[in-house]
């Protein structure tokens, strides 16, 4: 059964949560604070953790890295609007992903679903189909109803760090990090432009992407079919 | 300014010296004196009494040296001047006093108007609050406590539209919630730009996949040139400003209707355009309409807490650009903003394929 650490201070939210991630069977521990959330990290062996940004006792991306200190688990953050800055950084901290309260429980369920999915998948998966689009990370290749588009050296890695991550957001502090390298993490004009040349040659409409989703001021999510 | 005041006094003083030794071969002492009683007026109302004090007694000095017998010297031959002299100190006394007065007055004026500004918007605050909060909620507490109280003993496609419908309405209080935060914190001036270079299409794409329900009922189109430059702007600022326009627009017009977003590179400056095919707007309304919880006159154009239009304005403002309403030939009405181009450093080419 998969087990999931939910580190929140409200006692209303954690009901719903519980009853909503009950019924879709799993087993939910709950921590209302950051401290007993490190320690039920440990001792309840989640597959998953959902942290609360605003915690009482001390902040949850404190949390977070200390999770990440030694752990792989997927992170999903809760943050309040208006705290772009602070979501970013629990994302850059080494949370996967982020929902925004309040929320609705579809949006958060698919964010659980493809975490999880992220956790399991160990390096070396098929190809990953999108619509008309075939994405065969380990041959580089990507086919587009059958026929083979031709992507440069930077839109490929683009593509393959945001289909390694499918589902889930990835920040532009990471995605130029990794893409461009660590000194160029300031140069966002470098994504736009990307971005569109990669829209431009996979979506069918790309001023309308359908799965190069923009995550206004963090990052970009590459949105697999069944999430539509 | 607590030292301007002193600079002026020793101003005043040498300009009115300078006048007094010109004006020595003609006129009486008397009529020096007064144009040093002029300068100590001045002053006195223009600055606080310590430089009126400071005038007075500079002007003292320097008529007594300069022009009472014997001149050079501090000493005076004819008591009457003593009384010019403490004429002089009072009149800075008294006129700086008065000025005080009046100005701690005005002051007191303008922190009354303030508060009845202040006291005006928190009324109608409480009045938008009351009314267009109010409804949800009422809906909310009765479709949970209908489903809390009896909802076995309803169909389970009632209980889901009861549930969807308290959903509803609190996603739509928790954006006008939202709204009246954002209107607080941009008013506070506690909002600084998170800048960054963004694409205007990029937004636009994400704000209409983030309201397709909502423009479900209109016609969209989008229309921005291929080659738009990036702009540097607080994406998620921007995302709002024209998610308002886009709703407004959709809020206030006929389902069916067409609503067109649309972008254009004018000289220095990008110029977005979200334009409807509604009734359009009455003259009078082009500018009132971004007041705070304003309304449109209009029949229907009620909805939200009216924060929509102030909140884009205070939005586009802050970025330095402008946003307006025109008429449309033909009906309808435009709304556009601009936003300041600067241009991008260059990204190295590449030129390899995968």
């Amino acid at each position: 059964m998969t087990t999931i650490l939910l580190v929140e201070d409200e006692p209303e939210i954690r009901r719903f949560l519980r009853s909503s991630l009950g019924a879709e069977g799993y087993r939910v521990v709950e921590s209302p604070n950051a401290r007993r959330g490190a320690v039920d990290a440990g001792t309840q062996k989640p597959d998953l953790a959902i942290v609360d940004l605003a915690l009482p006792d001390y902040d949850g991306r404190e949390l977070i890295r200390n999770i990440r200190q030694w752990s792989t688990m997927p992170i999903v953050v809760l943050s309040a609007r208006h705290q772009e800055r602070i979501k970013v950084e629990a994302l850059d901290a080494g949370a996967d992903d982020y929902i925004t309260k309040p929320f609705g429980v579809g949006e958060l369920l698919a964010r659980v679903r493809a975490a999880l999915r992220h956790g399991a998948r160990a390096s070396g998966t098929g190809p990953l189909v999108l619509g008309a689009l075939r994405i065969e990370l380990e041959k580089r290749r990507v086919l587009r109803d059958g026929k083979e588009v031709r992507l440069t050296p930077i839109e490929f890695r683009l593509l393959a760090l945001l289909a390694r991550h499918l589902g889930m957001v990835v920040t532009h502090r990471q995605l130029l990090a990794e893409v461009w390298g660590p000194s160029h993490v300031e140069q966002t004009h470098y994504l736009r432009i990307y971005m569109k040349q990669l829209r431009d040659k996979l979506e069918d409409d790309p001023m309308r992407p359908r799965y190069f989703v923009t995550e206004t001021g963090v990052g970009y999510r590459l949105v697999g079919d069944d999430e539509q | 300014m607590r030292w301007t005041g002193y600079a002026w006094a020793v101003v005043a003083t040498l300009a009115c010296t300078a006048a007094g030794l010109a004006m020595r071969s003609r006129f009486d002492l008397v009529n020096i004196a007064m144009v040093y009683l002029l300068a100590v007026v001045v002053v006195a109302l223009r600055y606080s009494r310590g430089p009126a004090i400071c005038t007075s007694m500079l002007s003292i000095a320097a008529f007594d040296v300069l022009f009472v017998p014997p001149q050079g010297a501090f000493n005076v031959e004819d008591a009457q001047y003593l009384l010019t002299f403490a004429i002089m100190l009072a009149v800075a006394l008294i006129i700086s006093r008065l000025t005080d007065s009046v100005r701690a007055q005005a002051r007191a004026h303008a922190k009354a108007d303030a508060q009845a500004e202040t006291e005006r918007l928190r009324s109608t605050l409480l009045a938008s609050i009351s009314h267009d909060l109010r409804t949800p909620l009422a809906v909310m507490c009765g479709a949970s406590s209908s489903l809390a109280e009896g909802g076995e003993r309803m169909s389970s496609p009632e209980r889901a539209a009861l549930a969807r419908s308290v959903y509803e309405q609190a996603r739509e209080m928790s954006e006008q919630v939202a709204k009246l935060l954002q209107m607080t914190r941009l008013e506070a001036g506690g909002i600084t730009l998170e800048r960054d270079w963004g694409s205007l299409a990029e937004i636009a794409g994400s704000v209409l996949a983030r309201l397709r329900e909502r423009l479900a009922a209109h016609r969209v189109l989008l229309e921005l040139p291929e080659d738009l430059p990036l702009v540097r702007v607080d994406a998620a600022l921007i995302d709002q400003a024209l998610s308002n326009l886009l709703e407004n627009a959709a809020r206030h017009t006929t389902p069916g209707t067409l609503v067109r977003l649309r972008a254009r590179r004018e000289a220095r400056d990008l110029v977005v355009s979200v334009e409807d095919y509604g009734a359009g707007l009455p003259a009078a309304d082009m500018e009132r309409i971004f007041a705070k919880f304003e309304h449109g006159t209009a029949e229907g154009s009620r909805g939200g807490v009216g924060l929509g239009l102030a909140i884009c304005r205070a939005i586009v403002l802050l970025h330095g650009g402008r946003l307006w309403a025109e008429a449309l030939p033909g009906g309808g009405s435009a709304f556009r903003f601009t936003l300041p181009i600067e241009e991008a450093p260059a990204v190295p080419a590449e030129t390899a394929l995968a």
